[in-house]
């Protein structure tokens, strides 16, 4: 009963990761498509936790919390690359 | 104990249509970030919050844990950086003032 509802869970999750990656190429600014490179982050990671648990296996989770750290530096980086421009020292 | 994992996991996917459906249909950046991060934060909390009760030893546990403390402190300032950069590039906050 459990496995069916992780399995949804992940077919649900790899849906909205599509929809954020039509959304990405219509987007009509730039914030649009750095948002929608935090939301597939996000949704990354989630889903790398949800097979972890329908997996049995702890080394995901580790690979989950690193994928986290290296999506927040992207998205925090290009926001103020965007910003600044590359003149900042 | 296990259906308080059934009853978070239904909240999520609840939240994570809904999010899905705001991306689609807001018209201003604004609410579009708004809605969007939030949704997903919630859907975050929910889900995890799930699979606590069904982990199965001591390291899914604090691994989970620590992943939730991670998502819900860098997920609100990665939109409030974006939000920033949108409003010091200039893009107008309400559209409607605007036409006026």
């Amino acid at each position: 009963m459990l496995n069916q509802f992780l399995l949804v869970t992940l077919f649900i999750i790899i849906i909205a990761i599509l929809a954020s990656f039509i959304r990405m190429i219509k987007g009509p600014t730039l914030w649009d498509r750095i948002l929608m490179l935090n939301l597939i982050s996000a949704k990354v990671v989630l889903f790398i936790t949800v097979y972890a648990i329908y997996s049995n296996s702890v080394i995901l989770l580790d690979i989950a919390i690193s994928y986290g750290v290296i999506g927040f530096l992207t998205m925090t980086l290009l926001s103020k690359f965007i910003m600044t421009g590359s003149d900042e020292k | 104990m296990i259906y308080v994992t059934y009853i978070a996991i239904v909240l999520s996917w609840v939240f994570i249509i809904f999010g899905m459906i705001a991306i689609f249909r807001l018209k201003n950046l604004y609410a579009r970030i708004l809605a969007a991060t939030t949704i997903d934060t919630i859907a975050i909390l929910f889900v995890i919050i799930g699979l606590l009760f069904v982990a199965g030893s001591f390291g899914f546990v604090i691994r989970l844990l620590i992943l939730l403390l991670f998502l819900l402190i860098t997920n609100p300032i990665s939109s409030h950086v974006n939000i920033r950069s949108a409003y010091l590039m200039g893009i107008p906050v309400n559209t409607k003032e605007k036409k006026k």
